[in-house]
């Protein structure tokens, strides 16, 4: 495997490649936790404390 | 660096990859099962469809007694994010990513907010028909969640098509093309006629707890297959990151596209055609019960006569344009073919002749398959190399918007011709026979369009 000066081990991504999926997963982390929100207050409408 | 720990590192990046879902190497050829795994997408688009359109609308209705008119605005929502296909489809072909991807950034995105949207629907369908505690809510509650819940299905499903569907363009050799779309077609069909069996058989002996199940576990199902879809497909194009290529804007390409090819003309077609053929769905059940008399299980088997149609459709246009065919030729016998359907449909009833009925849905099936197939094999052929994204966005939007308002215009038209004067002037059938000449009218109109595409050769097509 060449040695690529721009790559960080042991991940074996560029700076960039890594800031990019990085933004993915906090994207994702938003996204799903507005959901998980919206999916609770509506579980909590329907029964509250399982009641 | 010791000599361990430099020999571990070597061994994680030689593992790496493996793990990782990237294609470093674009491949020439696309094996067909490599080809099957991509059309799993739309095995999620199709599972979607039928919940959205068939199996929730059912629900909301009978089992959760939901007021019909509601229910129509909710299942009507996603219908919202159609015309933004050609915005999305454009997106995915000028994205910039250090990763080197254009489309699964949005195939992932898109399959997140189906996810999000089939996670929170069971809850918010509950709510909405005051069921447990919620009767006691304030209303808006179950109005906003459901509203959110079908918008980020809609949303996504609509992401995931566009852009899967240009991922698809991207790999697939031009010979390949038409056999690509049939497969997707194909997949599509099968996805929804699979989960339909499979959402009626689980939601048999109906309790909210199971409804929760079936959505919640159908949510968990288009990540799997999506992610099956995705994984390693796009080959990663490497850009130096220092190079920033500036964006084309998306009023200037779209401007250049809407040029290209007689694009609008095309796209009149697929508006024209498509609901030609869309309106009858909701319809042709109805039909067959009220002025035919059919029972509810030969009624049903009809729908799987039109699914059958299609599919051979389908499969005789992947094979006949697959030797290089002219696929808007192909659309304009698909709509040419619809026309006699119709009239079968139309005489069944005065002639009291149910097999004529049968025999004139499939032909409408089969019709429907090769004009669809034909158009979206024509869009690809046609794309340009760099607009992709946008040439199959535009398609969709326009082939999705008016497939929705076909499905809502068929119902919505019976009903109002039926509280006229004149609605029952031809006996029962009347309503239903009015919006099977509309539709002939409309598939007329389709074949006056494409009529000037077919006598020039096609340019790009003779040089492939």
């Amino acid at each position: 495997m060449n040695y690529d000066p721009d790559k960080v081990w042991p991940s074996g991504l560029t700076i960039g490649e890594a800031e990019e999926l990085h933004r993915h997963i906090i994207d994702g982390t938003r996204v799903f936790g507005f959901i998980a929100v919206l999916a609770h207050i509506l579980a909590y409408v329907y029964t509250p404390w399982f009641g | 660096m010791n000599r361990i720990s430099q020999k571990a590192m070597q061994g994680w990046a030689s593992l790496g990859p493996r793990f990782l879902p990237f294609a470093d190497v674009a491949t020439e050829d696309l094996p067909l099962s490599r080809l099957l795994r991509l059309s799993l997408f739309q095995v999620s688009v199709g599972m979607a469809l039928v919940l959205l359109i068939g199996t929730l609308n059912r629900v909301m209705i009978v089992e959760l007694a939901v007021p019909a008119s509601l229910v129509g605005v909710m299942i009507a929502l996603p219908i919202v994010f159609a015309p933004f296909r050609a915005l999305i489809g454009f997106k995915s072909d000028v994205h910039t990513s250090a990763l080197g991807w254009r489309r699964v950034p949005f195939i992932w995105r898109g399959t997140m907010l189906q996810f999000g949207g089939l996670a929170v629907m069971p809850f918010a369908l509950l709510v909405l028909a005051g069921q447990g505690q919620a009767a006691t809510a304030p209303v808006w509650i179950g109005y906003v969640g459901a509203g959110i819940a079908f918008l980020l299905v809609g949303a996504g499903l609509h992401m995931v098509q566009t852009v899967g569907l240009a991922l698809a363009t991207d790999l697939a050799p031009v010979e390949d093309q038409p056999k690509v779309v049939g497969l997707m077609y194909v997949m599509l069909l099968a996805g929804m006629i699979v989960s339909a069996l499979v959402f009626g058989q689980a939601l048999e002996d109906f309790s909210p707890g199971r409804l929760i199940q079936v959505i919640q576990a159908s949510a968990v199902a288009t990540l799997v297959l999506n992610v099956l879809a995705l994984w390693k497909m796009e080959a990663r194009t490497r850009r130096p990151a220092d190079v920033k290529t500036e964006a084309p804007d998306f009023s200037r390409s779209w401007d250049v596209l809407i040029r290209s090819g007689n694009a609008k003309r095309r796209l009149a077609v697929v508006g024209l055609g498509t609901l030609g053929f869309g309106m009858a769905d909701v319809l042709l059940e109805p039909y067959g019960g009220q002025v035919l008399a059919l029972s509810v299980a030969d009624t049903t088997k009809l729908t799987a006569v039109l699914a059958l149609g299609s599919l051979l459709g389908f499969a005789w246009a992947s094979r006949v344009l697959g030797r290089g065919f002219d696929p808007l030729l192909m659309a304009g016998y698909g709509a040419l073919l619809g026309v006699p359907g119709f009239i079968a449909i139309c005489l069944a009833a005065p002639l009291a002749w149910p097999l004529l009925f049968v025999g004139g849905t499939a032909l409408i099936g089969f019709g429907a398959g090769l004009f669809g197939h034909g158009t979206l094999t024509a869009t690809m052929q046609l794309a340009p190399r760099e607009q992709i994204g946008l040439a199959l966005g535009t398609w969709g939007a326009v082939q999705a918007t008016t497939a929705g308002i076909g499905i809502a215009a068929g119902s919505v038209l019976r009903d109002i011709i039926l509280a006229l004067p004149i609605g029952s002037r031809f006996g029962a059938a009347t309503p239903y026979l009015s919006v099977y000449v509309l539709e002939i009218l409309f598939l007329i109109a389709a074949l006056a369009v494409i009529a000037p595409l077919l006598r020039r050769p096609q340019p790009s097509l003779s040089a492939s």
